[in-house]
């Protein structure tokens, strides 16, 4: 790719994104289009969730519990596990999957609308593309992906929960007091915000790619899978950014 | 009036239109011609506005489409009724929901209102029965149908435009389009007709043009493209003789 088109595309990218933004406040909201997203973004991903953040849960709980109990230090799985999953594995995986499902339904499904000439039917009526399409999905995602969220770091909490006391033979209830010590407003502040910004991050990414889909079959299946691939990358990195961030203006020494 | 001054186009490094000057007037019935990649869909997006020309102005009734921004290309479009190649469907709509897309974001009707308008609509196309369908239970026929009514439901445009409208039809299908174009426009309202079959042009057309390498390589009345000596033009003639004379 040469550089005039890299950049050329990066302002695009940057331009829709900033205009779905801007949409989410200004005239006209589309609130059936962003209920169904929603619909399709929360609704729709929950049992995946439910499944890949349990399993993330056990496994972590399961590796603690492993290295844990050679040092003679089980009792704190709670609070590692904790920890690992309020701040950093449970926002993380949830976007993984989320990207995964809506993300990659999303690129998908707006790369089809431009191939069958529906985005320009839409423009020919009357309406931005953006307003139209693009704005619902950032919204459903801003909203979704945190509850998810939420959901997910509960599972997580739940499967490390089971490992501990049925596998680790630990205490529940030091377990759990253990869960609520580590659940400060710094600790939840710092896994509470991330998620937004995957969910914006996403969501834009994904519409981006979809409705930059040029060439049939073979532009539609490079599009999704550069609309997944670029979200996952950048859900990475702005991971280790925000977590950089985060830990400094919460306050803790690294 | 619609003019295309030295208009020239571009997808990347393919020009698919060299320097174009076209007058077409909102009354005429108009079939645009040529083969695959001659620019024809392009003539038609670059109308409404959803494309803009390298070098050159567009001019619709006067007003310079070039340099006008999305949100004012809203009056231009509202001028035109364009059926999609397929039909462009919302495939997670039903045939309904596809026809009262725009009456639901452009006016106040009740639910009654909309389904009886809804009703009207496909009844003057002919697929009224198909109302609860979705888009993918739909024959290639009824697809471009449904697409025509959704193009007439919030009234009557200036000019249709129809990009492909009989491809992918079999002949009696093709033949229902053709004649509902031809009703469509008895009002004195023209159309623009991109197609690639010469016999289904025939049939609805009065001006017929013809696009080779970018550039307008016929423009004229069916007597004079069925008489044309250019060797390009007699190729696409010659499949009358295979699909039988339409006029």
């Amino acid at each position: 790719m040469d550089i005039k088109a890299l950049l050329s595309d990066l302002q695009n990218f940057y331009t829709l994104a900033y205009r779905g933004l801007l949409g989410i406040v200004r005239r006209p909201f589309y609130f059936k289009d962003a209920m169904i997203q929603m619909d399709y973004a929360g609704a729709g991903s929950l049992v995946i969730v439910f499944i890949v953040d349990l399993f993330v849960g056990m496994a972590l709980s399961l590796q603690l519990s492993a290295e844990l109990s050679s040092l003679g230090m089980k009792m704190y799985i709670g609070m590692i596990v904790g920890i690992s999953v309020v701040r950093e594995l449970g926002p993380v995986v949830t976007a993984l999957v989320f990207t995964g499902r809506v993300g990659a339904g999303m690129a998908s499904e707006l790369g089809s609308m431009v191939l069958g000439h529906q985005v320009d039917t839409i423009r020919v009526f009357g309406f931005d593309p953006v307003k139209k399409l693009v704005v619902p999905r950032i919204v459903s995602s801003l909203i979704m992906l945190p509850a998810l969220t939420v959901i997910g770091v509960a599972v997580s909490l739940l499967g490390g929960y089971y490992i501990a006391v049925f596998v680790s033979h630990q205490s529940g209830t030091f377990y759990w007091s253990s869960i609520r010590n580590i659940l400060t407003m710094e600790n939840v502040l710092a896994g509470a915000i991330k998620p937004f910004i995957f969910g914006y991050l996403i969501s834009s990414i994904c519409c981006y790619m979809g409705l930059s889909t040029k060439g049939g079959a073979v532009g539609l299946r490079q599009s999704t899978t550069m609309a997944v691939v670029m979200s996952i990358v950048m859900i990475i990195i702005s991971d280790f950014l925000l977590t950089r961030v985060l830990l400094y203006v919460l306050g803790f020494s690294v | 009036m619609i003019v295309f001054d030295g208009v020239s186009f571009s997808y990347g490094s393919r020009r698919v239109l060299r320097d174009v000057h076209l007058s077409v007037g909102f009354h005429e019935r108009v079939a645009v011609l040529g083969g695959s990649g001659e620019g024809k869909t392009t003539i038609l997006r670059l109308i409404l506005g959803l494309i803009k020309p390298d070098e050159g102005r567009i001019l619709i009734e006067g007003d310079d489409i070039t340099a006008k921004r999305e949100e004012e290309l809203r009056d231009v479009r509202m001028k035109f009724s364009i059926v999609f190649q397929e039909g462009a469907l919302f495939d997670s709509l039903d045939v309904k929901e596809n026809v009262a897309y725009c009456l639901r974001e452009y006016t106040s009707m009740s639910e009654e209102e909309i389904d009886s308008r809804v009703r009207e609509i496909l009844g003057s196309v002919g697929v009224e029965q198909a109302i609860h369908l979705m888009p993918e239970e739909l024959s290639g026929g009824m697809h471009r149908r449904v697409s025509i009514a959704r193009s007439l439901a919030l009234g009557t445009p200036k000019m249709f435009l129809y990009d492909e409208p009989t491809t992918g039809l079999d002949p009696v299908n093709a033949d229902n389009i053709c004649r509902l174009i031809a009703d469509l426009s008895k009002d004195g309202r023209g159309f623009i007709m991109v197609t690639h079959k010469v016999s289904d042009a025939l049939k609805v057309a009065d001006r017929f043009i013809f696009l080779k390498d970018g550039s307008l390589l016929f423009d004229g009345d069916s007597r004079g493209l069925l008489h044309t000596d250019a060797p390009e033009i007699r190729m696409f003639i010659e499949e009358i003789g295979h699909q039988g004379q339409g006029c």
